[in-house]
This record gives C-alpha cells, sequence and structure tokens, in this order.
C-alpha cells in the first residue's frame, strides 16, 4: 500500500494508488543493481492489479509511478529522489506520481546501511543516485525495445523526449503509456552501462530546481502528518512515563483520573500510565490526575549533566585513559613531542534537544487477535518502524499495514531501533480493543527527549618555530550514541561510531600526523543521533582550535588553513569564496568575523559569521553569515540552498542557545521557553555561494551545521580577544570569558 | 454547547468550555491545519484568527469565541490562491511545513493591518512564530512578494 502525490498538483497524503487501479502497463522492482525484474500489469481493477513490489510503474494512461525509499522530514528527498529517475527515464515529470514505501522491503533499501531503510545522514540522493539513474536508464531503453520491435526498425534509430520514443525518419511518436499496453513477449531486462547513461549537460530535470511536490499541500494545512490521522472509533491516548529512564510504577491510584468525564480507561505501561480517553483534551485532563509513585533504584537516577560532564572532561584530559582510535595518521604522539611548541585546550558541549515542531505522536488499529495491525507513524526508517510493531505484538510483517507519514521535523530523533511512542500505541490498542492515537505534549517531547550526548574535548597540536602545524591529536570524550539508540547496529560496529565522532578527522586538511579517538564515557541521558551527529561539536573544538593555532602562529585564520589545503584545491576555492563574499580583509570596531571551514562526510563548506554582542546582558548577535558548499552534483539547486540556509540556522540556535541540562536523572527543561530556539527576529542574513563540480551528489542535509558554532566563536575571538570554548555559549559564559 | 463560527460556517460544540480552541478544531472539526506545538504561546503553530485577529489557538478556551468568527488555514481562501499562498509556493518556504499554517496566518493578519511591512516589522511580527527547519528568511521574502502583488 502506498500514498501518492502527483507532481504539480496536491493531493491528500493518504490518497491510495487509485489512479493505477483498473490501467494496464508496466512494473518494475529495483535494487542496488538496477532494474531487477520486469512484469505486465493486468487490467483488473484494484490494488492487487499491481506487482506490490514495483518500484516504477508505467501504465497505459501515461501515468509513471515511482516508489520513494526514504521517509520525508522536510528535506525534500520525496522530490529529488524520483526526480533521478525521472531524467533518465526521460519522463516528462508532469506524468509522475510519487508513492511512499510503506514496508520494510530491503530489496532497495539504503546502500549506505546495509539495505535498511533508514533516512538519514544526507545520504538519501548520494545513497540512491547511481541505481535510480540506472534503473531510469533500463526502463527507458527497455520501451524503446518494445517500440523497436512494433514498428520493426532498429533501436538505434529511435530517440526520447519527455514520456515518449520518437521515429525521427518515419516521423512516427509512442507515449509511455501506449508503449506499456502493447503486447511484447520479451521483458528482458536490457543492460545499461555508466557511458549510456546522460551526460550532466542534457539533465533538464537534475540541477533545475523543479518545485517541491509537497509544498503547494504544506501551504494550505492540507499535508497529513500522523498527528493528523483520524479514525473512525478511534480513541486518544496521554502517557505519564517514568521521570527518570528504567524507573516503573510501584502504585498508581487513578480514581480521580476515571472519573474525568471521556475517560475510557487507564492502562500501565511498561515505563508509564497511559489515560485513554474519548478525546484528547479528556486524555490530557485524565492524565493530570494520576498519583503515580515510581521505582526509584535505576542506575539513571544518578544521571546529572553537570557532574557526567566534568567527569567526560577528566576523561579526555588524562591522557592514559583508554581510547579507541577514531582516525589516524602517521604518528601523532611523536610528531606533537618533537614540536617546539605545544597548544592545549579543552572545548565542552552540552546536551541538545532535537526541538522538531511535531512532537512524537503515532496511530494504532490492533486487529481483534492481537497480532496484526495497521500503524501510522512518522519515522526515519520503515525498517525500525516495522521491527518495533512486529516485537510488540510479537507478529510477521505479513500483518503489518504501515503508513510512513510525513513528519513534522525530525532532524535525528525518529531513528531509533526501539520507537517508544509506536509501542505505547500499539499496547493501548490492543488493550481497548479500538484504535488509538497517542500524542506526546512538548513537556513529553522534551522530558522523554533522547538528545545529542554531551562531550567534552581535547585538542592538542605542536607548531614549528615558524608556526608550520606538525601534529594533531583530537580527543573526544562522550558516549557511543550507537550503542544506545540502536545495539543491533553497534554489534556490528563496536567500538567504531560514527554517530559520536563524526568531524573530528578533519578529513579535509592535509594532517600528516594526526589522531582522533574516542574515549567512551558513560551515557548520562538518552541519547539518539542529531542534525550533523558528531561533527555538531567536533567541528566546533576542531575549527576554533585552528584558529588558535593561527594566532599562535602569528598568522592570519585563513592563510593558516590554506596553507593545509595545498591537496585540496575545491577547498581552497571555497574559503577564496567566502572571504571575498564576506570582504574578509575589512574589520570593524563593532562587529568581528570568525572564519570556519568543516563539512559533513565529503561535503565541504566554508563559513563566515558576523558578530555582534552586548556587553552588558553578554548576549551575542549573529547578523550576517556567508557560506560557500561544495557538495558535489546538485539534483534540486533551490531547496539544497533552502537544507544549507536551514542547517546554518539550526547550528546558530544550538551555538547560541540551546542546553539540555539533567539533575538526578531528570531534564530539567520544559517548553520552548526554557529550551529556546532561534527566532526570525534573531536570524541572520544569509549568502550562499554553491560551487559548480564535477563531482557526484554528496549532500546538502547537514552541511550547513558544522561549521558554525567555530565560526562563531572565531568571530567573538575578533571582536573580544577572548575565546569561547563552552557551547552553547550562554550569557553567563559570555560574560565569564569577558571577565 | 458553544457556538461560534468556523470559516464561515456556524457551528456548535459541546465540548467542555475550557477545552483548547486547538482541539476542538484539530480533533472535533478535523481541522488539522492548524497545528500542535507547544500548547504553551510559545511556537505559533496553532495561530488562527479570532474575528480577524491573529490568537494562539492552544491558550484560547472554547468558550472565549462564542458567538465570534474563527478563521483557520482552510478557511484562509477557497482554494489555496490566498496571495500568501501562492507566494510560499513561488519562495519554496517549507521544509517539513508544520509551522506554515501558523506562520501564513500571523503573516496574513499582518497584510491586513499593514498592508506594506517593513522588512524589520515583518521580523518582528513573526518571532511569535517558531521554525525548526530554518524557513525565516523565505518567509520574510514571500511575505515580501505577497505584499507586493497583493
Ligand atoms: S501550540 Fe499554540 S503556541 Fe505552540
Ligand atoms: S518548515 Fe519545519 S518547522 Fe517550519
Amino acid at each position: 500500500m502506498a500514498s501518492s502525490m502527483k507532481a504539480k498538483a496536491p493531493t491528500p497524503a493518504l490518497s491510495r494508488r487509485a489512479v493505477l487501479a483498473g490501467a494496464a502497463g508496466l512494473t518494475f522492482a529495483i535494487g542496488t543493481g538496477g532494474i531487477a525484474e520486469v512484469a505486465r500489469a493486468t487490467a483488473s481493477p484494484g490494488r492487487g492489479a499491481l506487482n506490490p513490489s514495483a518500484w516504477l510503474s508505467i501504465a497505459s494512461d501515461g501515468t509513471i509511478a515511482i516508489v520513494f525509499p526514504s521517509t520525508e522530514m522536510g528535506q525534500g528527498s520525496s522530490t529529488a529522489l524520483p526526480l533521478i529517475l525521472a531524467e533518465e527515464l526521460d519522463a516528462d515529470w508532469d506524468d509522475v506520481r510519487v508513492e511512499q514505501l510503506n514496508r520494510d522491503d530491503r530489496s532497495f533499501g539504503n546502500p549506505i546501511f546495509g539495505n535498511v531503510l533508514y533516512t538519514a545522514g544526507s545520504t538519501g540522493v548520494y545513497g540512491y543516485f547511481d541505481s535510480l539513474r540506472k534503473a531510469g536508464a533500463q526502463a527507458r531503453r527497455m520501451l524503446m525495445h518494445i517500440a523497436a520491435d512494433h514498428w520493426a526498425v532498429p533501436l538505434a534509430s529511435l530517440t526520447t523526449e519527455p514520456s515518449a520514443v520518437v521515429h525521427a525518419e518515419s516521423g512516427r511518436r509512442l507515449s509511455y503509456g501506449e508503449i506499456a499496453a502493447l503486447p511484447y513477449a520479451d521483458l528482458a531486462v536490457p543492460e545499461v552501462a555508466e557511458e549510456d547513461l546522460k551526460p550532466r549537460s542534457e539533465y533538464r530535470l537534475i540541477g533545475q530546481s523543479v518545485p517541491r511536490l509537497d509544498i503547494p499541500a504544506k501551504s494550505t494545512g492540507s499535508e497529513t502528518y500522523v498527528i493528523d490521522v483520524r479514525l473512525h472509533g478511534m480513541l486518544y491516548a496521554a502517557v505519564l512515563r517514568a521521570p527518570v529512564e528504567d524507573e516503573t510504577p510501584t502504585s498508581l491510584d487513578d480514581g480521580e483520573a476515571r472519573a474525568v468525564d471521556g475517560v475510557v480507561d487507564i492502562v500501565t505501561l511498561p515505563d508509564g500510565i497511559a489515560v485513554v480517553a474519548e478525546t484528547l483534551e479528556a486524555a490530557f485532563a485524565g492524565r493530570d490526575l494520576l498519583t503515580v509513585e515510581w521505582s526509584e533504584a535505576a542506575p539513571a537516577r544518578r544521571f546529572d549533566s553537570a557532574a557526567d560532564l566534568a567527569a567526560y572532561a577528566k576523561a579526555a584530559g588524562n591522557q592514559g585513559h583508554q581510547a579507541t582510535k577514531w582516525r589516524s595518521s602517521g604518528d601523532a604522539a611523536t610528531a606533537i613531542g618533537q614540536a617546539e611548541r605545544v597548544l592545549e585546550a579543552e572545548y565542552l558541549s552540552d546536551y541538545a534537544y532535537h526541538a522538531q515542531l511535531e512532537p512524537m505522536a503515532a496511530v494504532a488499529a490492533v486487529d481483534p487477535d492481537g497480532k496484526g495491525a495497521e500503524v501510522w507513524a512518522g519515522t526515519q526508517t520503515q525498517s525500525w518502524t516495522m521491527r518495533t510493531i512486529t516485537e510488540v505484538l510479537g507478529t510477521t510483517p505479513d500483518r503489518v499495514r504501515l503508513n510512513m507519514m510525513t513528519m513534522g521535523g525530525s532532524f535525528g530523533r525518529r531513528t531509533a531501533l526501539r520507537q517508544e511512542y509506536v509501542r505505547d500505541a500499539l499496547l493501548t490498542s490492543k488493550a481497548l480493543g479500538k484504535p488509538v492515537k497517542v500524542v506526546w505534549t512538548r513537556e513529553d517531547d522534551i522530558k522523554q527527549g533522547w538528545f545529542r550526548p554531551a562531550a567534552a574535548q581535547r585538542m592538542r597540536a605542536g607548531l614549528t618555530a615558524e608556526g608550520r602545524l606538525t601534529g594533531w591529536h583530537h580527543r573526544v570524550a562522550t558516549p557511543s550514541v550507537i550503542a544506545y539508540f540502536n545495539p543491533l547496529r553497534w554489534e556490528q560496529v563496536d567500538p567504531s561510531d560514527i554517530i559520536s565522532m563524526r568531524g573530528s578527522e578533519s578529513g579535509f586538511y592535509k594532517l600528516e600526523h594526526m589522531l582522533a579517538e574516542h574515549v567512551i564515557t558513560d551515557r548520562g541521558a538518552r541519547v539518539a543521533p542529531w542534525r550533523a551527529i558528531g561533527a555538531s561539536y567536533t567541528s566546533f573544538a576542531a575549527e576554533a582550535f585552528m584558529d588558535e593555532l593561527a594566532e599562535a602562529a602569528g598568522s592570519d585564520p585563513l592563510d593558516f588553513r590554506l596553507k593545509l589545503l595545498e591537496h585540496n584545491p575545491r577547498g581552497r576555492k571555497l574559503l577564496e569564496t567566502v572571504v571575498e563574499m564576506a570582504d574578509w580583509t575589512k574589520r570593524s570596531p563593532s562587529s568581528g568575523l570568525g572564519l570556519s571551514f568543516a563539512g559533513y562526510g565529503a561535503s565541504m563548506a566554508a563559513g563566515i559569521a558576523e558578530v555582534q554582542l552586548d556587553e552588558s546582558s553578554g548576549e551575542i548577535s549573529v547578523s550576517r553569515f556567508w557560506a560557500a558548499v561544495d557538495a558535489g552534483l546538485i539534483v534540486a539547486p533551490d531547496n539544497a540552498l533552502a537544507q544549507i540556509e536551514g542547517g546554518i540556522i539550526f547550528g546558530l540556535s544550538s551555538a547560541l542557545k540551546e542546553r539540555i541540562t539533567i539533575v538526578n536523572g531528570e531534564v530539567e527543561q520544559n517548553n520552548y521557553y526554557d529550551y529556546e530556539i532561534l527566532r526570525a527576529h534573531e536570524v541572520p542574513e544569509i549568502a550562499l555561494h554553491l560551487q559548480d563540480s564535477d563531482g557526484p551528489p554528496t549532500g546538502v542535509g547537514e552541511v550547513g551545521t558544522p561549521m558554525v558554532a567555530a565560526a562563531v566563536a572565531n568571530g567573538f575571538h575578533s571582536l573580544t580577544g577572548r575565546r569561547l570554548r563552552h557551547l552553547p555559549f550562554t550569557r553567563d559564559r559570555v560574560r565569564a570569558a569577558l571577565t | 454547547m458553544t457556538a461560534f463560527r468556523v470559516n464561515g460556517e456556524a457551528v456548535v460544540s459541546r465540548a467542555a468550555p475550557d477545552t483548547a480552541l486547538l482541539w476542538v478544531l484539530r480533533e472535533h472539526l478535523a481541522l488539522t491545519g492548524t497545528k500542535f506545538g507547544c500548547g504553551a504561546g510559545m511556537c505559533g503553530a496553532c495561530t488562527v484568527h479570532v474575528d480577524g485577529e491573529p490568537v494562539y489557538s492552544c491558550l484560547t478556551a472554547l468558550s472565549d469565541v462564542a458567538g465570534m468568527e474563527v478563521t483557520t488555514i482552510e478557511g484562509l481562501s477557497p482554494d489555496g490562491s490566498h496571495p500568501l499562498q501562492r507566494a510560499w509556493v513561488a519562495e519554496q518556504v517549507p521544509q517539513c511545513g508544520y509551522c506554515q499554517s501558523g506562520q501564513i496566518m500571523r503573516a496574513a493578519a499582518l497584510l491586513k493591518e499593514n498592508p506594506n511591512p517593513s522588512r524589520a516589522e515583518i521580523r518582528d511580527t513573526m518571532s511569535a512564530n517558531l521554525c525548526r527547519c530554518g524557513t525565516y528568511n523565505r518567509i520574510f521574502r514571500a511575505v515580501e512578494r505577497a505584499a507586493e502583488e497583493a
């Protein structure tokens, strides 16, 4: 089953494959190697008419349905991925309908994640780029074969134009829909080699800023998120969850809650109490009236963000403390040992919360036998949502009808192996025998958040007397995120944690002798991936420290970096471009410019922040931000700009404001009033440059974020001569740095 | 029983008078374009107009709107062609989209009161609404575009 949207016309997200029912045509199964199988769809009505594993269907009415294997959380890949296939298919974009993949079908999972259906890490476009292009090209070739056979002309005499095969010599033309309806026996999959694919100069969809398909519905309020799902006879559940991880209810007085008009039942869950009611307001009102005593034995009672960070700092600074190598080259220890000057600095960062605007929610309608269900969920992974459901119900995927909904932001929040919000909807629906919608409040979402981990980082580097960098050592003391949010994955990668460590490799520079290592500390909160993962703090430390080194070397921060980029002309170009954009050499007494060069994976970004300071309050503001970005081939340029700008604002918001604190295992923050995120009047003017590149696409969803915190810290230094080494740069910390 | 009007139609709600207007709109009347983000007047995702004024429907009790006219994103224009909605598409504003109904309703109230707002006035007014995806600069441009085209 699939929800769909049609190019250029908003369609309710929950509409079904109706357009294809009853139309004959061709269906294609796709795998990582391109098209795996072709089948002929029959003209019988209903969903069964189509091969359920079809990733691409061409109906006789000309409709081209392309399955979207990721999930949509705002990043725009529900337009960008189908567009790649449509380009090679030479489809008329107006004929394309996009269908959400609603199964855990690993035959076309994300190759970057071992074919698990997992939408994260800016991997959608680059992970699927080759297979989608190849599949599109093979399908096009196949349509040409059928046409050649029908007209009895050589294949080589045919060309295509959008959604049609053309025989120029005779002036004949068949639309893709007409071809799909032709009887044709040989459905062998044609071979297509890389050199048969379109050269970039012939692209007419890729690189053209084709409007996003989801924007009309998102401008009229008609997009449907999971929190909007309403079913006949549906009940609502609000869950009072343990204030501290792993505590359980020991006593419950639910008399008052049950007396609330509309409350139907109270269901005890493994770690909480669900109030189930006929209305959402009754469920919330009932929950407020519960009296629950909780166990007080869980180890998480000892979680204390201040003490934990101090312990991380100690572990980072104690070079004898065991650490796991993340990346290295040469011999950093010897190089630093022999250096004429050694610099060392400690960088800290607090927990950060996703703050996605849609609070967690899920809807489940469990079958009467308790072994099957229809589920509506907005998550970043069909695979782990399906796994959660089958585990909770003790059932198999064939009993599950899953509806993957577009998300009101996610930024890593909905990635975990076990999804407690989905579980709670299933358990309450099963208990009541009715469909149930679980809705979290903002307070639930923060108190029960899974955060970017706190981290302490110890930077050490050696310089020659002339100020040349000789050795680089980056020690990150932070828990393993993977070990917590996905223990299955941890079994495969232990002890290498890309979520905790990404960015600390400083891979864009030539660092002859470098070592980045992970001091895996005890976890002091629920932790999860968070936009740009480790790079949001490792690049802060690395790029702020780079400025400290430049200063010690008596060198301009730009020149110091350029010297380390002689082998990386694309990176150099970014720095040269951004300093020109920002007029780097022009200085003003009222603002400071800070430079930073970071990125995400193979995507690089150079940024400059213009920083202002209100000295009495300690409030920092950033009035302008310039960035030059190289993310390889850009499939959807306008959306790439939006993503990068969003990533910069996300980075700035977290650098200036965002901080979760934990005392006795309880999260102290409650809502957007004490976990503030950047508001409209605080956003800088942002100027972006996308560098032309002949490289493959490398992702735009996160590349904007990592550079930002260091750019602000470096701008603060150029304004005040002081360093900021603890994220976020709260007023207290800024004032402390000034004294 | 509370009688009021929503998007031009008379409605009578049997919800308790202290029920948040947000729940009445979303869950009782199926007008889910208005979103729940915080329930605390902090995010603006729930912004609707009551007798033309922008309010946080999460902090507005049903009884507060008795006899009044409530306009939601669904009622802003019959077919999504309000100048702001056209501008939102032209500027490709939404990312996740979750905040955008509230943003558009906030902006619509601004333009009604001040058809030609300055950039500073737009920034100031729109600071009542959060966007975690960071679409703010596009929102500013879209409001300006709508003001020009209206
Ligand atoms: S939900 Fe009303 S202001 Fe956030
Ligand atoms: S578009 Fe996602 S919160 Fe604004």
